[in-house]
Parts: C-alpha cells; sequence; structure tokens
C-alpha cells in the first residue's frame, strides 16, 4: 500500500461585510495574512479546521470557506496558483496586492 | 437616449429599497447566506477571488455623460479607480463591500442605473450593435427594440426563474456588430420583399462548454410581432428546458434535443394560441419610445471638411488612427469613434475613473453626451464632427486611449480570468498584455490587418473564445495554466465557431505559438486577403503544421 499523502492544509474564506480574503490563524482569529495562516498537518487538523470553517460561516463571519492546500517550507504558501491570486491580489495589477504577511513579504 | 418615466424610477427605487432591507438583514445574520446568495445575485453583486463584484447593466451598451461620471464616481468612492468593461457591454467594479452595497445602490440609482439582470437565470441585460442610430448601413435603430425588450423583460415575473440565464441581443444591419448569433435570441431587422420592417428572428446560439451558432427560427417577423413571439419562444424554454443539469439547461441544448423543426413549430404553436394583440406593444408606446432616440441636433456639414482633410494629410499618426477608429457615419460631416481600451501591455477593457471621467467630458463637448460600450471592450463617441477628430485624438492621447488598433492584433477581448474570477482555470488578462506588447509595432499591427484574438479563463468563454479568429482558452492541466489555440472563429454574419488546433501551450510558450499562427498567415496570404479569410481558404493544415510540425 502506498503511504497516505502527507498532509498540509490551511483555512482560507472571505470575510462577510466587505470580501476580503482571510485565512484562519494560529492566534484563533482571521487574518488577512496567509503567513498567518494556521496550518494542520493530521486529519484531525483538517477536521478541526473544517468545523471552524463551518462554525463562521453559521454565525456570519465569513462565506465561501475552503480548506487549502499549503505549503510551509519557510513562509506558508498556498499551493495551488489560484490560491496564492487570491492571497495577494490580481497579478496584473500588483499596485493593488497585499503582500502576503503583515511585515510586508 | 431613453429616460426613465415614473413607473421605471419607481420600481428601480423600490428594489434599491428592498435590497438595502435585504443587506442589513444579511448583515444582522437574520438571512443565511444560503438565503441571501439569490438575492444579491439578482441585484448583480457575485463573490470573486479577492472581494464582492458588482456588475452594472449599461442597457445596449448606452451610456449618458452623467452616468458616466457617476460610474467614474462610484470607482473612485466604492472601488479602487478603475473598473472593467465586459463582452455584454457591461461594467464591472472588482472590490465592492457588501456593506456599503446600499448606498452604492442608491447613487446608481440616481442615474437610472442598477445591477438587475446581469446575473441568474433570467433575461439578462439586452445588448445591440455599439453603432446603432449612426450606422450607414442600418435599416432600423435598433436601440428602439432593445429599450422595449429591457422593458418587457425587467422583473417579468413569468421568466425570473428560467432554467438558466437567457440573452438577447439585437442589430440593425446586415453586418452584424453585436455577434447575434451567439446569444440565446438574435434579432437581425430585416426588410421583407413588400419592403416592411421586421425581425429575422435567431434562437440557440451560445457559447460556453457547448458552443452553438443560432438556428433561424423566422426569416420574417413583422415588426409589431415582437413581443409575443419573443413570449412564446420563452415558454417552451421555460416549460421544456433543462432544469435537472445545468450544463443542459440553455436554449440552445432545447433547440438540438428536439430538433429545430420540433422547436419551430412549438414556438409557432404557442404563439398562435396566444393573446398577441395583450403582449405586443401598442404601436403609439413604440412611436413614444422611439422618440428617445431620434436624431441629435445634427449641423448639416458639406463634404469634404478641409480641416479634416489636412489633418489627415498631414499627420500619419492620426491619418491611421482615422482608419481604423472611425467608423463612417449616417450624417455626412460626422464620424463615430471607437476608443481603444487596449493600449499595448494594458488590461483590455479597464478604465480608471479619471480616463472615464476624461471621456464622458470629451462625449459632452464633442458628441452630443453620449457614450457607446462596445462587446469587444472599447467604448464608443457616436457623433463626432469630422472637424472635431483631430481635437479627440489628441484628447484621448493624453488619456492613453489613443491607439490606432480597432479590429487588430492588439485589440483583444480578454475576459478577468484567474486574476479575479472565481471560476477561471488560468489568467487571460496576462497573455492579453504580452500580445499587445509583442506587437505594438502600429506599423506590423497595420501590416496584418484585421485580426481578432479572443481570450477566456476558462470554458465559460465569457472571452468569446470560440468566435476568435484565434481564440485563446485557459485550462488547468494539473495545477497548471495551459492555453489551447482555437482558429477560424467569427463573431459577425459569418459566424463560426473555431477549431481546436492540438494540445495546449504552457504560459511560457502561448505567445510565441500566437505568434507562430500569424506569420504562418502572413507567408500564406494572398494579396490583400485577411487572417479570416486566409484561414477559410488554406484550412488549419497549414497552421498546425507550424505549430507542432509534421505528423
Ligand atoms: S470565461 Fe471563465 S474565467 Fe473568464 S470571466 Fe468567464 S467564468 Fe471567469
Amino acid at each position: 500500500m502506498a503511504p497516505p499523502k502527507p498532509i498540509s492544509k490551511i483555512l482560507t474564506a472571505n470575510r462577510l461585510t466587505n470580501g476580503e480574503t482571510l485565512f484562519y490563524a494560529a492566534s484563533g482569529t482571521w487574518s488577512a495574512f496567509v503567513t498567518e495562516a494556521k496550518i494542520v498537518t493530521t486529519q484531525e487538523g483538517v477536521d478541526e479546521l473544517t468545523k471552524i470553517g463551518a462554525d463562521a460561516y453559521a454565525a456570519n463571519q465569513v462565506i465561501d470557506v475552503n480548506v487549502i492546500d499549503a505549503t510551509a517550507d519557510g513562509d506558508i504558501k498556498p499551493k495551488d496558483i489560484r490560491e496564492i491570486i487570491r492571497a495577494t491580489g490580481p497579478t496584473v495589477r500588483l499596485d493593488l496586492n497585499k503582500s502576503m504577511s503583515p511585515a510586508g513579504k | 437616449m431613453y429616460l426613465y418615466d415614473n413607473f421605471d424610477q419607481t420600481i428601480t427605487q423600490q428594489r434599491i429599497g428592498e435590497f438595502r432591507d435585504q443587506v442589513q438583514r444579511r448583515l444582522k445574520g437574520e438571512l443565511t447566506e444560503e438565503q441571501f446568495r439569490p438575492l444579491r445575485l439578482m441585484n448583480g453583486l457575485y463573490l470573486q477571488l479577492h472581494a464582492y463584484m458588482l456588475r452594472v447593466a449599461v442597457p445596449y451598451g448606452t451610456l449618458s455623460v452623467v452616468q458616466l461620471h457617476k460610474l467614474a464616481d462610484i470607482a473612485t468612492k466604492y472601488d479602487r479607480g478603475y473598473a472593467h468593461f465586459t463582452t455584454r457591454q457591461n461594467i464591472q467594479y472588482n472590490w465592492i463591500k457588501l456593506e456599503q452595497m446600499p448606498d452604492l445602490l442608491a447613487e446608481l440609482g440616481s442615474v437610472e442605473m442598477h445591477g438587475n439582470q446581469t446575473s441568474g437565470n433570467c433575461i439578462r441585460n439586452v445588448t445591440a450593435d455599439q453603432f446603432s442610430g449612426v450606422a450607414g448601413d442600418e435599416i432600423d435603430d435598433p436601440r428602439v427594440a432593445s429599450e422595449v425588450i429591457r422593458q418587457w423583460s425587467t422583473f417579468h415575473p413569468e421568466f425570473a426563474w428560467l432554467p438558466r440565464k437567457f440573452k438577447i441581443a439585437v442589430t440593425g444591419a446586415a453586418h452584424d456588430r453585436a455577434a447575434i448569433q451567439f446569444h440565446d435570441i438574435g434579432l437581425q431587422i430585416v426588410r421583407n420583399e413588400a419592403s416592411e420592417v421586421g425581425y429575422r428572428v435567431f434562437v440557440g446560439g451560445g457559447m460556453g462548454r457547448t458552443p452553438v451558432i443560432a438556428t433561424e427560427v423566422r426569416a420574417f417577423l413583422p415588426k409589431d410581432e415582437l413581443l409575443s413571439y419573443l413570449e412564446a419562444i420563452l415558454r417552451v424554454y421555460n416549460r421544456y428546458g433543462r432544469r435537472d443539469n445545468m450544463y443542459k439547461a440553455r436554449i440552445k441544448i432545447l433547440v438540438r434535443e428536439l430538433g429545430a423543426e420540433e422547436f419551430i413549430r412549438q414556438v409557432e404553436e404557442e404563439w398562435q394560441a396566444s393573446d398577441r394583440a395583450l403582449v405586443n406593444l401598442p404601436p403609439a408606446e413604440e412611436d413614444r419610445v422611439r422618440k428617445f432616440f431620434a436624431d441629435p441636433p445634427y449641423e448639416k456639414i458639406a463634404v469634404p471638411v478641409a480641416a479634416f482633410e489636412d489633418a489627415r494629410k498631414n499627420d500619419k499618426a492620426f491619418a491611421r488612427w482615422v482608419a481604423t477608429n472611425v467608423h463612417t457615419h449616417k450624417v455626412p460631416g460626422y464620424g463615430a469613434v471607437t476608443i481603444s481600451l487596449k493600449p499595448p501591455g494594458g488590461i483590455p477593457g479597464d478604465a480608471t475613473d479619471k480616463q472615464m471621467h476624461a471621456v464622458a467630458d470629451l462625449a459632452e463637448k464633442y458628441s452630443f453626451s453620449e457614450v457607446r460600450v462596445t462587446h469587444v471592450q472599447n467604448l464608443v463617441l457616436p457623433y463626432v464632427k469630422l472637424a472635431d477628430l483631430h481635437a479627440v485624438w489628441q484628447a484621448l492621447g493624453k488619456i492613453g486611449f489613443a491607439d490606432a488598433n480597432i479590429g487588430l492584433v492588439s485589440d483583444i477581448i480578454a475576459c478577468p480570468g484567474l486574476d479575479y474570477c472565481a471560476l477561471a482555470n488560468a489568467r487571460s488578462i496576462p497573455i492579453a498584455q504580452q500580445i499587445s506588447e509583442r506587437f505594438a509595432d502600429l506599423d506590423r499591427q497595420h501590416d496584418i490587418g484585421p485580426l481578432q484574438i479572443k481570450i477566456s479563463g476558462c470554458i465559460n468563454a465569457c472571452g468569446h473564445h470560440h468566435a476568435g479568429h484565434i481564440g485563446i482558452l485557459g485550462v488547468d492541466k494539473a495545477g497548471v495554466e495551459f492555453y489551447q489555440i482555437t482558429l477560424g472563429g467569427a463573431a459577425d454574419e459569418n459566424a463560426a465557431i473555431g477549431t481546436l488546433i492540438g494540445a495546449g501551450f504552457s504560459g511560457d510558450d502561448i505567445l510565441g505559438a500566437v505568434e507562430k499562427v500569424i506569420d504562418t498567415y502572413l507567408e500564406l496570404r494572398q494579396s490583400g486577403e485577411t487572417f479570416i479569410d486566409a484561414y477559410r481558404r488554406v484550412g488549419a493544415a497549414p497552421f498546425k503544421e507550424k505549430l507542432y510540425g509534421r505528423r
């Protein structure tokens, strides 16, 4: 049997009030910066994030809730191009992009 | 231009009030997202990758100066200083906040605008030839029918929950500038043998994952019968269109599944059985609507206009712009100017608040205060005196909108793609930017001649790639953006669906592939032959060979 694929996931959504892209942070709040995301590496962790997302959705804080693949070589980053663009902004308007981290990286 | 009457004003204001209430209830948690989503979509509010996106309807692409100024103000106040003109002649804002929507809609409402019919499974905002009322080749002004359709379809209770969205386009000329054969219903204004005006009616065209060229269902529909006939089509569709599978829900699939003959039979039967007099527009009402589209107070101008001819002779760059961007006008001494929103390396269809204000100012000064939006994502000043063209061109140069490239290789349609769109598989805009930069040299563009490149970031085909002479479709290949090329599509009266010519190209290779296609055309073209004519003569083989080698 092939070994199970390693898990590396974060929780993302958009803020209800203004649509801003958010990541569920290790601090237990929602952050605009993906580098602050809480990364999980176990199925239990994924289940926990899924529940947190569902609760935040039910509490009308966020919409479009998804647990997505992330990499953590150095800073935490989404794996797919779509999610990288969501985390930073349109690649054709770099002037409007936000950095991935509050430090401006 | 049409101006709202009390009825239009009242229903728009009521809707604004309703939505204000709905937003407040949503923000208080009294409505769930499941309950609220269809309501926000009915008002044109989507959620995209970075924020909410608001799509504002521009009925048949016609804008007053007051409206364009307001759209610019909204970009400043509620967005990030810019907006995007779409292939449906509408405008989109990319960074909208839900909590600001009620105020934003109230501002739009103050200039007779809204986001209704820009989303959802209803009859969408009607589109038309951008040169309506000014084109020399027009039989009748399609804005009259378009406005009638707008009024008839707005909040039409029977057609508020169709199996799927429904798009209607109207052209008044034999040369189709509104891509009518790619619409659910396409209407071409024609004359019959008795010289009466009516409609040639097409049904079941569309792009998306199943591109279809519309079927002609009636060669001639008397003008006064328009609404009852549209209703009969919509009724058959509403009754039998597939609601079980969203990929089979458009009317094009119904026409295909029933067969054209049976579909037409059912429509005619429905039509004959209906109370047509009740539904058709009374002639007096048509006259009332028509008055709004009366000619502006043109001056009588003797042609040729010496100042214009001199400027053309002495200024090569101006002459070139006139050749591509100024369309022949039905009134001597005037021209219809297409303002290119496609500068080299620019984002097709994007305009900043400042640019929108500047265009509105130009329209006020030179074009009877009216602007049009084209489905190719450009703007039009429909009524400019030839003597004023040089000044208009210079003023456009100051805002970066004076490129002499309309209809050429850099006049690219590109949907927002993965830079903004939640449904996208790949980015569209950077591909358009690469192409327009590579072909920035105007000598080269004019040498290549008429060529329509259209790019979509997914199979939904908002970028009309199926109808591109060169179409580019972004796909996702194991998490990597890839681009497929189709050749030979066309959106005019010789509508054609492009043929996929082979395996896709990576984001790094697509520009080179497009250039190879164009080089191949340049090598094989005969004197005076455009890209599409050459393609129709030789087919895909030489292009394939150049791209993929002999197989
Ligand atoms: S074609 Fe696809 S990617 Fe482009 S705007 Fe439409 S849905 Fe979005």
